[in-house]
């Protein structure tokens, strides 16, 4: 067992003993040594389940848009990325930061499960794709650290040179290549689901009145759905790779939420969504010299 | 004749109630002839124009969407346009990463006393739309 497991559980265990919590949200290990799969604790006798690996893959903020009004304070662990979903739900006012107790774990990066069905525990796993290009594998909010701090480190740039690729592609091309992707979709919303940028109390997919998005599983309709998720967590997505992770059809979908990312980047200057609880998001405010370019 | 020629495009724009609808209105009152291939809707605001809207319309079978409202600085609520170009801004670089011809949508500040200029887009607009046929593309079969 690895010392943040370790570390991880004399933290959980001291916290339910001394009942400053009475919920932590973690990881246990899954069906397959491959798999980590989220963990609710609420019992002490629990927590020695706790582990933390190279496939704890599962943003746990996502999880605190359901215990919002959990009557007592919840401790959740997270990784650099998932931290920077606590800072946005608390911009959103769906929780206060009093409400959690946020136990950092720097991040070295996680291996991609697909790569390991069916190898052996121990022969090596390809990196995962999200955590490529991770800019901040340290928690930027927490109570309290476990393990040393990292160096982000790029290890590819598999999402980028997709999104280069894709720009430098004519319009007729670039609708064949999105069309493909999305007439694989079947809306199965997983990556809605595991959105931490995704906090409506109702979702618009989900509303029969008015019948935004129909039932029938089409192209046109995946389109819709696909944009206007894109466009509902622009300036708020916090690139943790969540929503291509959890798509069973393995949809490029952060190439269209890093290009949105890239897009207000240079259109309204340096933004990076859950890093200054503070900043207000790039579409929830302007400037009076914003650009003007389709005038 | 074959149904090409007869095809005449399908535009929706949102107008702003305070600036963009009156100044459509004062093209009409000025008698300022322009095509009528535009369906107007009026909005309360260019804020209230939702991406979804967008999208949607193009799904139903628009062949072009024009978002009008009033110039920065002379919203009725104040700030609604603001947030309009902003939205906008980046959502026509989507859709252009989408692959939609970036002439399908477009954005303008049409004010209530610019009721030439009103004349001026839409004809532009739909003179553009024509060039590039109908629209095939976010469209439901």
């Amino acid at each position: 067992m690895n010392e943040i497991s370790l570390q991880m559980r004399e933290i959980a265990r001291d916290l339910l003993s001394k009942n400053e919590v009475n919920l932590v949200l973690g990881w246990e290990k899954g069906s397959h040594w491959y798999k980590s799969a989220p963990l609710f604790i609420n019992k002490v006798e629990d927590v020695d389940r706790l582990v933390f690996d190279e496939f704890c893959h599962n943003n746990l903020s996502k999880y605190l848009v359901d215990l919002a009004h959990h009557e007592a304070k919840v401790a959740i662990f997270v990784k650099g990325c998932d931290s920077r979903g606590i800072n946005r739900l608390i911009q959103d006012n769906v929780i206060k930061r009093e409400q959690v107790y946020v136990i950092g774990i720097p991040c070295r990066g996680l291996k991609d499960p697909d790569d390991a069905v069916g190898k052996k525990c121990g022969e090596p796993v390809k990196d995962a794709v999200k955590c490529q290009e991770c800019r901040y594998p340290n928690p930027v909010v927490h109570d309290i650290m476990v393990g040393e701090q990292v160096n982000a480190t790029a290890r590819g740039q598999e999402t980028a040179a997709l999104i280069e690729k894709l720009e430098k592609m004519t319009q007729d091309e670039r609708y064949n290549y999105w069309s493909r992707q999305f007439e694989c979709c079947i809306r199965c919303y997983a990556c809605r689901n595991v959105c931490p940028a995704c906090s409506c109390r109702e979702c618009i997919f989900d509303r029969a009145v008015p019948d935004w998005l129909g039932k029938a599983n089409n192209l046109a309709e995946n389109q819709f759905m696909h944009l206007t998720r894109a466009m509902h967590v622009a300036g708020r997505c916090i690139e943790c790779g969540e929503c291509e992770r959890a798509c069973p059809m393995n949809l490029p979908l952060m190439a269209l939420n890093k290009k949105i990312i890239k897009d207000i980047e240079e259109l309204f200057g340096e933004n990076d969504a859950g890093i200054d609880p503070e900043k207000k998001p790039p579409l929830g405010h302007f400037e009076l010299n914003d650009p003007e370019k389709f005038m | 004749m074959s149904i090409d020629n007869a095809w005449e495009p399908k535009i929706l724009v949102f107008a702003c109630n305070w600036c963009t609808y009156a100044g459509a209105d004062l093209a009409g009152l000025s008698r300022l002839q322009y095509p009528a291939n535009i369906r107007i809707l009026r909005v309360p605001c260019s804020g209230r124009v939702n991406p979804q809207f967008v999208v949607r319309a193009f799904l139903k079978g628009i062949d072009g969407v024009l978002v009008a409202g009033c110039h920065p600085g002379d919203c009725h609520y104040t700030t609604g346009n603001y947030f309009t170009r902003r939205r906008f801004l980046l959502m026509k670089r989507l859709l252009e990463y989408m692959g939609l011809e970036p002439e399908r949508f477009q954005t303008r500040w049409i004010s209530g006393s610019e009721g030439p200029k009103f004349q001026q887009v839409v004809t532009e607009l739909v003179q553009d739309i024509k060039a590039l046929g109908p629209n095939r593309k976010l469209r439901d079969a």
